[in-house]
């Protein structure tokens, strides 16, 4: 057996204590109800009540249907079909990556969004937060139109209010200032260009609220190209992350998960696997597919980079002298990879996400002195996805301050929630003489602009974007606007005097700047049809070339004092919510973050070691403040006790607290037991913007020192970490926790070839098989080593099967409805944890234990290997989900369908929404199954093996799901079936399931000290 | 004494009741089973005449059926694919022809009522040409085959497949106005089903699925 030995796997450190009572309580899916505080029904008055109901429900269904009309089109368009999808090529505006989608629209509304395959960043990924800009699309609370003095107004009337003004500034010479986020549309920074040109003092101020100006400033440094380079992750064997969560949400995950996917591509021919090491204070995505994680305090990030310098420079024979001091990392470990990586030297990889301008300087020295650039980074054709500067935000609040500033506008940002506190935005952006936001819907900064010029959603808007130098992708609407909203680019051009369209606007430009760089020998006419078709375009020859490494840039880090006592304030942004822009979207908010498992809050994460210090345990309260009685008021947070963090670390998510998400005080079904959606303060979270601090010009996320006290006091957190638990009580199994992950390092991999790694029990059976399957047998395969747990598969599936929101109350109550859950484990390593990811979802069992407890068949075979669940059958008894292995059923305790119709547009029509009383689970997107093979059945083709996709795999970033005809032996899930690397989860149990796993394997030996552990 | 006023008059309901409801027992169906619904639709569209005696192709108008789930109501501008031409009966136009020779002037156009209808929807005006100030709105027509919200039904295979047109839909070109004359109970859908894995369609194997989530999901 090749195998090492069994290793113990938890969810949270409560279910790795010893203590039974709690596993006992977890194993329970259908948790007593907490004590009733009110008892306004009593069992006698709720019988009463619910005959007195059902006679009512009779006497009111003794009627006929009523008249339902058919309304055609008058006149149809020719490419319309009611009933038929129709998919636009466009691209993602969830953050400034710029992915390739495509875009479903039903019946003339968009529904969907998936992965755009041809797409050469994304490459048919799209992460949680861009599948989830659907939703965004049909909020209600958007801005409906133009808005003046905080009152409704006309177009006319803001045009004419903001011309006049600016004919006032322009005749007086006064300052514009455009303030946003980096922009990746060509033709609207055009626009903004042209816009500001015709005032002596105009400028457009450019920042990123999850900002990369330190990379940037380094490379001005060192490059003289103030650029983002672009990083291949697919060409490095060695990969260094210094605090980068570039699979979660650095710059451009989708694109860096598929990249890393592709380095560590086990059943490739020949198999790579890449080694990947995480220097990190919190637990982050990325960290948690790290084959070493070095766990290290934020001001320990510039010494680490300084010593992989010094260290490099010795074997490259180069003199470079180490000042900032030793951190505190174990040598040896900064030896090996410093040795790993100089043997790797041009496949190799160093980002950091530390602003620090010096470290960024040394991280360029080392992949300079790795030869690394031109190979794993292209600055040739560098990203243009983050391109904001600090020090633009430091000066325009100068200006702002002496009053100097006589127009702002601000469009695509949210200064005044997102910027630190020392910039005192909330208080200065009143200062200019003139604001005016284009804001989709309502924010901190749009409450203070006298003008509000609402911008269209992208699903409604023509437009542009280059991602990457020479990358060019369209923008195209997928619906009408909704409200009385107008393109951004076409405001700018409205005030530059130019009356045009979006089509028109971006059309011109790429006329003009576009067409020429594409060198395509075919007429504009058809390059842009073209160009729209496919979403994208490769445009010919790099901008620019890059100057020459300068090595005096270069210096060693100032030496520093070890910072004193108290916790080091790590703010990290979420997979989710990014900078808090999605804080309005319901489905990402009720998204369990992949790390903690929390939904609808953020949490003052402590590491283990910490809290036993503190003497806290998860969900009491703490007081969190800065030493110095400096800065920032302190808050109050509720803690989370997070294994895999750095002891000094508190670690707060970003995004939270945002203004207008009091609406989500009701968004759960209202009964008489609900309670409110929001925390004490009346929001979801609490935002902790204003903590980030400023140094050098460059805004720090994690380098402010805080207090942390005991509060009296304490708060459920809405945390699915125990839901739907999978591992047996003691009392039933004394073997302790089962093997629900198989997992192995890669020399162990590759010297037990074709053997198999979780050798399967085989079962006779008395019984011949209940369930032949003829035709196809649908099963999938997940790679558990490719999975990152982004969650982008929850959202895909939450907006392919209408699946509800329930809100935070009924999360706690173990409620939430997602049919694909992912089972976070921790196992112990070393002093430290691994982490595995494990996508959860219906197993479609062949032996299914849930068909046989129902009394109504409700949940049956299907000839094609489908456990399938017939709503209008089920009676709602919940045998299913107590004797369903996996725990991935889910009950509708109401309805939970939104009243609002405008909200209910984004429904798919091909999947009941499902009402209360009925069980649910995943069906394998049996409503693909059946438009695939209708589709191949009309075009008289037989059904390749691909041509079914259920949404969860059609847009994972790592395309760590792959689902096919299990019968067909060339099918690619066969294949991955076949591999050493396949295993089932709770084989024992012979319930004969589609869906099986590969086994995660870490780049490690098998002697390494962490194997002998768990 | 009061009792017996009690029961006289229960005894009454009773009767009542009894008899109210005896008529209605021997047609007693299942809730939601619309068969011979034959409502009164907004234009007196006749499938007699159109497939009936015109002979037009069911897919002619209903092509949807053939790339869709749906088979759809034909928009209004299908129906102009002739009606721009025939605007009334043969016997209303050769009536007016007759008219116009005998008071020595040319035909006036003749709209018959019920195309009326349609060319209002569509927004033009006596010469077919558009209104002015008038907007195409879609014609109101009255659903008649209609399966609950947990039916999926899918034309495209059935159409591929060859089932006729008529199998569910009963003779519809005999009809003047469209009458539902199958259940379209889930008890009817699923023997057609299973006997078409017998016997076939149109001389050709056929592969209809009786899984539950054929239809529902």
């Amino acid at each position: 057996m090749a195998n090492e030995s069994p290793r113990r796997y938890w969810r949270s450190l409560e279910e790795r204590a010893p203590d039974d009572a709690f596993r006992e309580a977890a194993a329970d899916e259908f948790p007593p109800a907490p004590e009733q505080t009110a008892t306004l029904f009593g069992r006698r008055g709720f019988l009463q009540a619910a005959g007195f109901t059902l006679a009512g429900a009779v006497s009111a269904g003794c009627q006929r249907a009523p008249v339902r009309y058919a309304l055609p089109f008058a006149n149809e368009p020719e490419t319309v079909t009611p009933g038929r999808s129709l998919w636009y090529a466009s691209t993602c505006s969830a953050c400034e990556a710029g992915c390739g989608v495509l875009v479903k629209v039903r019946d003339g509304r968009p529904i969907k969004i998936e992965g755009n395959p041809e797409h050469p960043l994304s490459r048919g990924g799209v992460c949680a937060a861009g599948q989830a800009a659907v939703l965004g699309l049909y909020d209600s609370q958007r801005f409906t139109g133009p808005r003046r003095g905080g009152a409704d107004a006309t177009w006319e009337q803001v045009d004419a209010d903001v011309l006049a003004r600016l004919a006032a500034i322009r005749a007086s010479g006064g300052a514009v200032r455009v303030l946003s986020q980096t922009i990746t549309s060509p033709a609207l920074q055009a626009a903004i260009d042209r816009f500001l040109t015709g005032f002596a003092d105009g400028r457009h101020v450019v920042y990123d609220a999850l900002s990369a100006s330190g990379v940037l400033d380094a490379h001005a440094r060192t490059h003289g190209r103030r650029v983002l380079p672009r990083y291949a992750l697919e060409r490095a064997s060695v990969l260094v992350g210094i605090d980068a969560d570039f699979l979660g949400t650095w710059v451009s995950p989708v694109e860096f998960t598929r990249g890393y996917r592709e380095a560590r591509s086990l059943e490739g021919d020949p198999p790579r696997c890449s080694y990947h090491v995480q220097f990190e204070g919190r637990l982050s995505l990325t960290g948690t597919k790290a084959d070493l994680r070095v766990r290290i305090l934020p001001e320990d990030e510039p010494r680490v980079i300084e010593q992989l310098v010094a260290r490099v420079a010795a074997k490259a024979g180069v003199a470079f002298e180490a000042r900032g001091g030793a951190p505190a990392v174990d040598g040896a470990v900064l030896d090996d990879l410093a040795a790993r990586l100089w043997a790797a030297r041009g496949e190799s990889l160093v980002m950091a996400g530390t602003p620090d301008l010096a470290a960024q300087v040394l991280v360029n020295y080392l992949n300079q002195l790795l030869g690394n650039y031109g190979h794993t980074i292209d600055l040739e054709r560098p990203s243009r996805q983050r391109r904001g500067e600090d020090a633009a935000i430091e000066r325009l609040a100068g200006e702002l301050r002496a009053g100097s500033v006589a127009a702002l506008v601000v469009l695509r940002a949210n200064p005044v929630y997102e910027l630190p506190a020392v910039h005192e935005f909330a208080t200065l952006v009143p200062r200019a003489g003139l604001v005016v936001s284009l804001a989709q819907a309502p924010d901190e900064t749009s409450a203070l602009a006298a003008i509000v010029c609402p911008d269209h959603h992208a699903l409604e808007s023509w437009g542009d974007a280059e991602p990457v130098d020479g990358l060019a992708a369209v923008v195209q609407p997928a619906i009408r606007p909704l409200a009385n909203t107008r393109a951004a680019i076409e405001t700018f051009a409205r005030w530059s005097g130019q009356d045009a369209t979006a089509l028109d606007l971006v059309r011109a430009h790429w006329q003009q700047a576009v067409f020429q760089r594409s060198g395509a020998g075919e007429g504009f006419d058809a390059f842009w049809d073209r160009v729209v078709h496919d979403g994208f375009t490769v445009l010919g020859a790099p901008s620019g070339q890059p100057a020459a490494f300068s090595d005096g840039a270069v210096t060693p880090l100032p030496a520093s004092e070890r910072q004193g006592d108290g916790f080091a304030l790590v703010l990290h942004p979420t997979t989710a919510l990014l900078d808090g822009r999605h804080a309005h979207n319901p489905w990402l908010q009720e998204l369990p973050d992949p790390i903690t498992k929390i939904t609808w809050d953020n949490v003052a994460a402590l590491a283990p070691a910490a809290a036993e210090r503190l003497g806290v345990t998860s969900g009491d309260l703490v007081e969190i403040a800065s030493p110095d009685g400096s800065g920032q008021p302190p808050l109050v947070l509720p803690v989370h006790v997070q294994p895999g963090q750095h002891e000094g670390v508190l670690a707060v998510a970003l995004g939270y607290g945002r203004a207008g998400t009091e609406r989500f005080a009701d968004i759960g079904p209202r009964w008489l037991d609900a309670q409110p959606g929001v925390g004490p303060n009346g929001r979801v979270g609490v935002n902790l913007a204003p903590w980030l601090i400023t140094r050098g010009g460059l805004v720090h996320a994690s380098a402010r020192r805080v207090t942390i006290s005991r509060l009296p006091g304490r708060y459920e957190l809405a945390t699915t970490q125990h839901h739907h638990s999978i591992n047996e009580p003691r009392s039933v199994s004394s073997a302790g926790a089962r093997p629900l992950v198989v997992e192995t390092s890669l020399s162990l991999l590759r010297s037990s070839a074709d053997q198999e790694l979780a050798p399967h029990p085989r079962y006779e059976s008395w019984w011949p098989d209940d369930h032949p399957t003829g035709g196809p047998r649908w099963g999938m395969v997940v790679d558990l080593s490719a999975c990152t747990g982004c969650s982008a598969c929850v959202v895909a599936c939450q907006a392919e099967n209408n699946i509800p929101v329930v809100g935070r109350d009924e999360v706690r109550r173990q409620r939430e409805m997602h049919w694909m859950r992912i089972d976070r484990y921790f196992t112990d390593a070393a002093d430290d944890v691994d982490v595995v990811h494990q996508p959860m979802l219906c197993q479609h069992c062949a032996n299914a234990s849930c068909e046989s407890v129902c009394p109504v068949l409700a949940t049956v075979h299907s000839s094609e290997g489908l456990n399938e669940q017939v709503y209008n059958r089920c009676v709602g008894t919940r045998y299913c989900a107590n004797n369903c292995a996996y725990k991935v059923r889910r009950f509708n305790w109401f309805n939970y369908a939104h009243p609002s119709e405008r909200e209910n547009l984004v429904l798919n029509p091909d999947v009941t929404v499902r009402t209360r009383g009925v069980m649910e689970k995943c069906s394998f997107c049996v409503q693909r199954i059946h438009e695939a093979r209708t589709e191949a059945r009309r075009r008289n083709v037989p059904l390749a093996d691909g041509d079914v996709q259920p949404a969860c795999g059609q847009s994972c970033p790592a395309r760590a799901i792959t689902f096919g005809d299990l019968n067909d032996p060339k099918s690619r899930v066969a294949t991955l079936a076949r591999s050493q690397r396949f295993f089932r989860v709770l084989e024992e149990l012979d319930l004969r399931t589609s869906v099986g796993y590969l086994s995660v394997v870490r780049n490690r030996e098998a002697t390494s000290p962490e194997a002998h552990h768990g | 004494m009061k009792s017996y006023v009690v029961a006289a008059l229960l005894a009454v309901g009773l009767g009542y009741n009894l008899l109210a409801v005896t008529p209605r027992i021997a047609n007693w169906r299942l809730p939601g089973d619309n068969q011979d619904y034959e409502p009164i639709q907004p234009i007196a569209y006749s499938h007699r005449l159109h497939a009936g005696e015109m002979q037009i192709p069911c897919l002619y108008c209903h092509f949807a059926a053939e790339k869709s789930r749906h088979a759809g109501i034909p928009p209004a501008n299908v129906c102009m694919n002739c009606h721009k031409s025939v605007t009334a009966t043969l016997g209303a136009v050769r009536a007016e022809d007759e008219a116009a020779t005998a008071e020595n002037r040319r035909p006036r156009r003749v709209m018959s009522a019920e195309l009326t209808k349609l060319y209002t929807a569509l927004g033009l005006d006596d010469q077919l040409a558009p209104a002015a100030g008038a907007h195409p709105s879609p014609v109101r027509w009255v659903q008649v085959h209609r399966l609950p919200d947990f039916v999926y039904f899918d034309h495209r295979p059935h159409v591929a497949a060859g089932v006729t047109c008529q199998t569910c839909h009963g003779p519809i070109e005999t009809m003047e106005r469209v009458r539902q004359t199958t259940s379209l109970s889930m008890g009817w859908c699923v023997n057609c089903h299973r006997t078409v894995n017998q016997t076939g369609v149109a001389g050709r194997r056929v592969n209809a699925s009786t899984d539950c989530s054929t239809c529902h999901y």
